[in-house]
Protein backbone atom coordinates (compact mmCIF):
# COMPACT_ATOMS: atom_id res chain seq x y z
CA UNK A 1 0.00 0.00 0.00
CA UNK A 2 1.11 3.59 -0.45
CA UNK A 3 0.56 6.30 2.10
CA UNK A 4 -0.03 10.24 1.15
CA UNK A 5 3.39 10.48 2.56
CA UNK A 6 4.73 8.41 0.56
CA UNK A 7 3.44 9.20 -2.34
CA UNK A 8 4.27 12.93 -1.85
CA UNK A 9 8.09 11.59 -0.06
CA UNK A 10 8.88 10.50 -3.89
CA UNK A 11 7.16 13.49 -5.96
CA UNK A 12 9.32 15.84 -3.83
CA UNK A 13 12.17 14.00 -4.07
CA UNK A 14 12.04 14.18 -8.15
CA UNK A 15 10.63 17.63 -7.89
CA UNK A 16 12.58 19.48 -5.90
CA UNK A 17 10.35 22.09 -4.08
CA UNK A 18 7.65 20.50 -5.20
CA UNK A 19 4.33 21.07 -3.05
CA UNK A 20 2.17 18.01 -3.33
CA UNK A 21 -1.54 17.46 -2.31
CA UNK A 22 -3.30 13.76 -2.31
CA UNK A 23 -6.87 12.56 -2.35
CA UNK A 24 -7.54 8.75 -2.49
CA UNK A 25 -10.47 8.74 -4.50
CA UNK A 26 -11.89 5.66 -3.90
CA UNK A 27 -11.71 4.94 -0.40
CA UNK A 28 -8.79 1.82 -1.50
CA UNK A 29 -5.65 3.80 -1.62
CA UNK A 30 -4.61 3.27 -4.86
CA UNK A 31 -6.79 5.18 -7.31
CA UNK A 32 -5.33 8.76 -6.32
CA UNK A 33 -5.44 12.52 -7.36
CA UNK A 34 -2.45 14.45 -7.05
CA UNK A 35 -1.83 18.41 -7.08
CA UNK A 36 1.33 18.98 -7.44
CA UNK A 37 2.76 22.62 -7.65
CA UNK A 38 6.45 22.93 -8.69
CA UNK A 39 8.38 25.54 -10.22
CA UNK A 40 10.17 22.42 -11.95
CA UNK A 41 7.31 23.06 -14.53
CA UNK A 42 8.18 25.72 -15.92
CA UNK A 43 8.46 26.24 -19.51
CA UNK A 44 6.98 22.21 -19.50
CA UNK A 45 3.64 21.77 -21.34
CA UNK A 46 1.29 19.48 -19.82
CA UNK A 47 2.49 16.40 -21.51
CA UNK A 48 6.32 16.35 -19.89
CA UNK A 49 4.81 17.78 -16.58
CA UNK A 50 2.54 14.61 -16.35
CA UNK A 51 5.26 12.34 -17.48
CA UNK A 52 7.69 14.20 -15.24
CA UNK A 53 5.04 12.97 -12.43
CA UNK A 54 4.70 9.46 -13.76
CA UNK A 55 8.17 8.88 -14.23
CA UNK A 56 8.59 9.70 -10.10
CA UNK A 57 6.04 7.17 -9.06
CA UNK A 58 7.31 4.54 -11.77
CA UNK A 59 8.10 2.02 -9.32
CA UNK A 60 4.71 1.82 -7.48
CA UNK A 61 2.69 2.45 -10.59
CA UNK A 62 4.18 -0.90 -12.24
CA UNK A 63 4.13 -2.53 -9.05
CA UNK A 64 0.44 -2.00 -8.99
CA UNK A 65 0.67 -0.31 -5.67
CA UNK A 66 -0.75 2.62 -7.93
CA UNK A 67 -3.57 1.80 -9.88
CA UNK A 68 -5.32 4.89 -11.40
CA UNK A 69 -3.62 8.16 -10.89
CA UNK A 70 -5.39 11.87 -11.76
CA UNK A 71 -2.94 15.02 -12.09
CA UNK A 72 -2.88 18.02 -11.98
CA UNK A 73 0.51 19.87 -12.42
CA UNK A 74 1.06 23.53 -12.20
CA UNK A 75 4.05 26.10 -11.49
CA UNK A 76 3.56 28.53 -8.35
CA UNK A 77 2.63 31.12 -10.55
CA UNK A 78 -0.17 29.46 -12.52
CA UNK A 79 -0.95 28.39 -9.15
CA UNK A 80 -1.26 31.77 -7.59
CA UNK A 81 -3.58 32.35 -10.65
CA UNK A 82 -0.99 34.27 -12.28
CA UNK B 1 12.74 -0.35 -38.41
CA UNK B 2 8.78 -0.47 -37.06
CA UNK B 3 7.84 -3.31 -35.53
CA UNK B 4 4.19 -4.77 -36.75
CA UNK B 5 2.73 -4.01 -34.13
CA UNK B 6 3.83 -0.08 -34.58
CA UNK B 7 2.76 -0.27 -38.07
CA UNK B 8 -0.83 -1.93 -36.85
CA UNK B 9 -1.14 1.25 -34.56
CA UNK B 10 -0.04 3.60 -36.82
CA UNK B 11 -2.73 2.93 -39.67
CA UNK B 12 -5.02 3.43 -36.65
CA UNK B 13 -3.78 6.37 -35.47
CA UNK B 14 -3.73 7.75 -39.34
CA UNK B 15 -7.52 6.24 -39.81
CA UNK B 16 -9.17 8.00 -37.31
CA UNK B 17 -9.21 11.90 -36.06
CA UNK B 18 -10.37 11.01 -32.53
CA UNK B 19 -8.85 7.69 -31.28
CA UNK B 20 -8.68 6.64 -27.77
CA UNK B 21 -6.78 3.55 -26.62
CA UNK B 22 -8.85 2.49 -23.64
CA UNK B 23 -10.25 -0.07 -21.51
CA UNK B 24 -12.55 -2.00 -22.63
CA UNK B 25 -15.32 -0.86 -25.67
CA UNK B 26 -18.40 1.45 -26.36
CA UNK B 27 -20.77 -0.39 -25.25
CA UNK B 28 -18.71 -1.76 -22.21
CA UNK B 29 -16.14 -0.32 -21.59
CA UNK B 30 -14.11 -1.82 -18.48
CA UNK B 31 -12.53 1.65 -16.57
CA UNK B 32 -13.56 4.86 -15.28
CA UNK B 33 -11.30 6.95 -16.52
CA UNK B 34 -12.28 5.64 -20.27
CA UNK B 35 -15.88 6.56 -19.51
CA UNK B 36 -14.87 9.68 -18.73
CA UNK B 37 -13.32 10.09 -21.60
CA UNK B 38 -15.66 9.33 -23.91
CA UNK B 39 -18.16 11.65 -21.91
CA UNK B 40 -15.94 14.39 -22.45
CA UNK B 41 -15.71 13.80 -26.73
CA UNK B 42 -19.78 12.73 -26.91
CA UNK B 43 -20.32 16.81 -25.63
CA UNK B 44 -18.39 17.90 -29.03
CA UNK B 45 -19.77 15.18 -31.32
CA UNK B 46 -17.37 14.86 -33.48
CA UNK B 47 -16.89 11.19 -34.49
CA UNK B 48 -14.23 9.21 -32.05
CA UNK B 49 -12.92 5.42 -32.19
CA UNK B 50 -12.29 3.80 -29.42
CA UNK B 51 -10.00 1.03 -28.88
CA UNK B 52 -9.93 -1.71 -26.48
CA UNK B 53 -5.89 -2.03 -25.74
CA UNK B 54 -6.59 -4.40 -22.47
CA UNK B 55 -6.50 -7.67 -24.74
CA UNK B 56 -2.97 -7.13 -26.48
CA UNK B 57 -0.53 -6.78 -23.81
CA UNK B 58 2.36 -6.34 -26.64
CA UNK B 59 0.41 -3.48 -27.72
CA UNK B 60 -0.27 -2.04 -24.51
CA UNK B 61 3.83 -1.95 -24.43
CA UNK B 62 4.30 -0.67 -27.73
CA UNK B 63 1.61 2.31 -26.93
CA UNK B 64 3.45 3.22 -24.04
CA UNK B 65 7.13 3.03 -25.85
CA UNK B 66 6.17 4.96 -28.43
CA UNK B 67 4.10 7.96 -26.37
CA UNK B 68 6.65 8.04 -23.27
CA UNK B 69 2.76 7.77 -21.42
CA UNK B 70 2.23 4.98 -19.56
CA UNK B 71 -1.13 4.92 -18.19
CA UNK B 72 -4.95 4.41 -20.44
CA UNK B 73 -6.63 6.08 -21.80
CA UNK B 74 -4.14 7.47 -24.16
CA UNK B 75 -6.07 10.28 -27.08
CA UNK B 76 -4.47 10.81 -30.55
CA UNK B 77 -6.25 13.89 -31.95
CA UNK B 78 -5.02 13.99 -35.92
CA UNK B 79 -2.26 11.77 -36.07
CA UNK B 80 -0.83 13.24 -32.50
CA UNK B 81 -0.80 12.68 -28.85
CA UNK B 82 -2.43 14.07 -26.51
CA UNK B 83 -2.44 12.36 -22.71
CA UNK B 84 -5.51 12.10 -21.48
CA UNK B 85 -8.38 14.04 -20.58
CA UNK B 86 -6.25 15.46 -17.53
CA UNK B 87 -4.42 17.01 -20.45
CA UNK B 88 -7.55 18.19 -22.51
CA UNK B 89 -9.45 19.07 -19.50
CA UNK B 90 -7.03 22.16 -19.19
CA UNK B 91 -6.69 22.50 -22.93
CA UNK B 92 -10.06 22.92 -23.13
CA UNK B 93 -10.56 25.60 -20.66
CA UNK B 94 -7.98 27.80 -22.45
CA UNK B 95 -9.58 27.00 -25.36
CA UNK B 96 -6.49 25.14 -27.45
CA UNK B 97 -8.89 22.30 -27.81
CA UNK B 98 -11.46 23.44 -29.67
CA UNK B 99 -9.59 25.05 -32.92
CA UNK B 100 -7.50 21.53 -32.94
CA UNK B 101 -10.47 19.64 -33.28
CA UNK B 102 -12.06 21.84 -35.83
CA UNK B 103 -9.13 21.80 -37.46
CA UNK B 104 -8.95 17.50 -37.70
CA UNK B 105 -12.60 18.13 -39.17
CA UNK B 106 -12.42 20.26 -41.05
CA UNK B 107 -15.40 19.87 -43.22
CA UNK B 108 -18.13 19.57 -40.21
CA UNK B 109 -20.09 22.54 -39.04
CA UNK B 110 -20.37 21.28 -35.51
Amino acid sequence: MMTFEDLSTQLQQALGDAEVSVLDRTGTMDHFTVKVISDAFEGKNLLDRHRMIYQALDAPMKDGRIHALEIQAKTKNEAQGG
Amino acid sequence: MSTPIEDEINKEIAEHKILIYGKGTKSAPQCGFTVETMEFFNKYGYPYELINALPSPEKREALSKMTNWPTLPKVFINGQFYGDTDVLGPMEEKGELQPLLKAAFPDQAT
